[in-house]
């Protein structure tokens, strides 16, 4: 059992490589889906959420609370998924919106230019120049969403467990050798593993609660949860009613499966 | 099945996957021992040549003809234990060494910083973790600054290498499965038109050699 994600450049074969995937492994395939589902669960349209998520975020307002809220859905839809356990995600961002779960085998496909520049031509029928332009653009972009969001290089294999090169190695190949990682013990969901994706699961349903509340989705929060117990990190005002801290701990408690909330605040005086 | 050059840095577990590789396909393995074979070909002592090839370079002198020679004589070295198509390589400098050339599969192996330096401390008791952090950065920082003026390139990216693994959370038992699992495939079978490459290879070598040393 192993959670595999795939992250990779736009057409450097991650589709296919999860299909194959999923075809020997058995697992489900997730990709747009939890986007999809974030969606419907918000009640916006799919286009508006990608927008408003994907949308090369400024310095300024890379934290606000719309773009906070898709994010926690979107992120909170993959929780489900994940706590399942076998899983095979190649939507976008895999190794930052799971990043420090165990269990789960980061992986990333690169390919020379060329070869993606020759697939977009076959696929699109565009010129050569038109689409290494557009590869480039692609990357850029997503390369500076995930620098401006977490602060990352989407391209260090530290965020990785294997980056694997499509220069020599074939589609078929890659799978082969992410198929034998996913069996070796170091990616086995033991009972340890598995109680941290129910935790997982659960911390996420707690944040996107909080960026749908009122009275709290202004808060840049952290959740942690361990079994029914919440912990709650970050920044919120003092405010005089002394309410704030009120508020988080009812809307947390409104989730299921909570059963302790404890706030870790740092409290900062709004009007200094 | 292939060559496979491993790369990595100082204490990242290199030479323990190099070695579960040997095992596991029955391959001869080769590490910095190749700079004393290098050496005996062009006799000199191998602290002079390991001396005179790893010293950091300045832009000045980082393409005079002994160093050419230097690093010639070990890629010939090299170039030679290859002609058979079966040898794990973990010394200096594999993925450039025989970049490009068929039948190899250029693996690298990365490992937490904090990792590393726990190995190190393990070795040598009294060092605290702090000056093997140190040590470690000062080692890589040198070697990236060798790769760099040798051959432009940074030693870090990917796209150098077949197959990069993260020993962070994966063992090195583990490391050799994946990489031999890699070597099995495909695309590395050594055919005859394989070997006929890395022959050719080597006699290259050895002519560019022989006119370094000639002249």
């Amino acid at each position: 059992m192993a959670i595999i994600s795939i992250c990779r450049g736009t057409k450097s074969g991650g589709t296919a490589m999860a299909q194959c995937l999923a075809e020997h492994l058995h697992y489900p395939l997730v990709a747009r889906d939890v986007v999809q589902e974030a969606a419907s669960d918000l009640g916006v349209s799919e286009a508006d959420l990608s927008r408003g998520m994907e949308r090369t975020p400024r310095l300024w307002n890379r934290q606000s609370s719309e773009r906070r809220l898709y994010i926690a859905a979107v992120q909170s839809a993959l929780a489900e998924h994940v706590a399942g356990g076998d899983l095979i995600y190649h939507g976008r961002s895999g190794q930052v919106l799971l990043a420090g779960l165990p269990g789960v085998l980061k992986v990333r496909l690169i390919a020379p230019m060329e070869a993606r520049v020759r697939s977009l031509v076959e696929s699109e029928g565009m010129d050569s120049t038109a689409a290494e332009q557009y590869i480039r653009h692609v990357d850029s972009v997503r390369a500076r969403w995930v620098r401006m969001m977490y602060g990352e290089d989407v391209e260090d294999p530290v965020l990785y467990n294997m980056v694997i090169n499509l220069k020599t190695l074939s589609i078929p190949a890659a799978c082969a050798i992410v198929t034998k990682t996913a069996e070796q013990s170091d990616f086995t969901a033991t009972g340890e593993v598995k109680a941290k994706l129910l935790d997982f699961r659960l911390a996420c349903r707690v944040k996107l609660a909080l960026a749908k509340a009122r009275d709290t989705r202004a808060l840049d929060l952290r959740i942690e949860a361990h079994g029914g117990a919440i912990d709650v990190f970050g920044a919120a005002p003092a405010l005089s009613s002394g309410k704030m801290g009120e508020q988080i701990v009812e809307v947390a408690r409104s989730v299921e499966g909570v059963e302790v909330v404890r706030l870790k605040l740092e409290w900062f005086d709004p009007y200094p | 099945m292939p060559i496979i050059t491993i790369s990595r840095g100082t204490l990242s577990g290199g030479q323990r996957t190099a070695e579960c590789l040997a095992q596991v396909l029955d391959y001869p393995i080769v590490g910095r021992e190749i700079l004393q074979e290098a050496a005996r070909t062009l006799g000199v002592a191998v602290e002079d040549l390991s001396g005179k090839l790893q010293a950091r370079p300045s832009l000045f002198t980082r393409l005079t003809q002994e160093r050419k020679k230097y690093l010639l004589a070990v890629q010939t070295t090299l170039a030679e234990r290859c002609t058979s198509g079966r040898l794990v390589y973990h010394g200096l400098a594999g993925q450039f060494l025989l970049r490009n050339l068929p039948g190899v599969l250029a693996a690298r192996l990365i490992a937490p910083l904090e990792q590393r330096a726990q190995t190190l401390t393990a070795l040598h008791h009294g060092m605290t973790q702090k000056a093997a952090e140190e040590f470690i950065q000062n080692v890589d920082e040198e070697r990236r600054r060798w790769v760099k003026l040798m051959y432009a390139a940074d030693v870090e990216d990917p796209s150098l290498y077949d197959l990069t693994v993260n020993l962070e959370s994966i063992s090195l038992d583990t490391a050799c499965v994946i990489i031999a699992e890699a070597a099995a495939q495909p695309q590395y079978e050594v055919t005859a038109d394989v070997k006929k490459g890395l022959e050719e290879f080597a006699g290259g070598c050895r002519e560019q050699l022989l006119e370094a040393r000639g002249s």
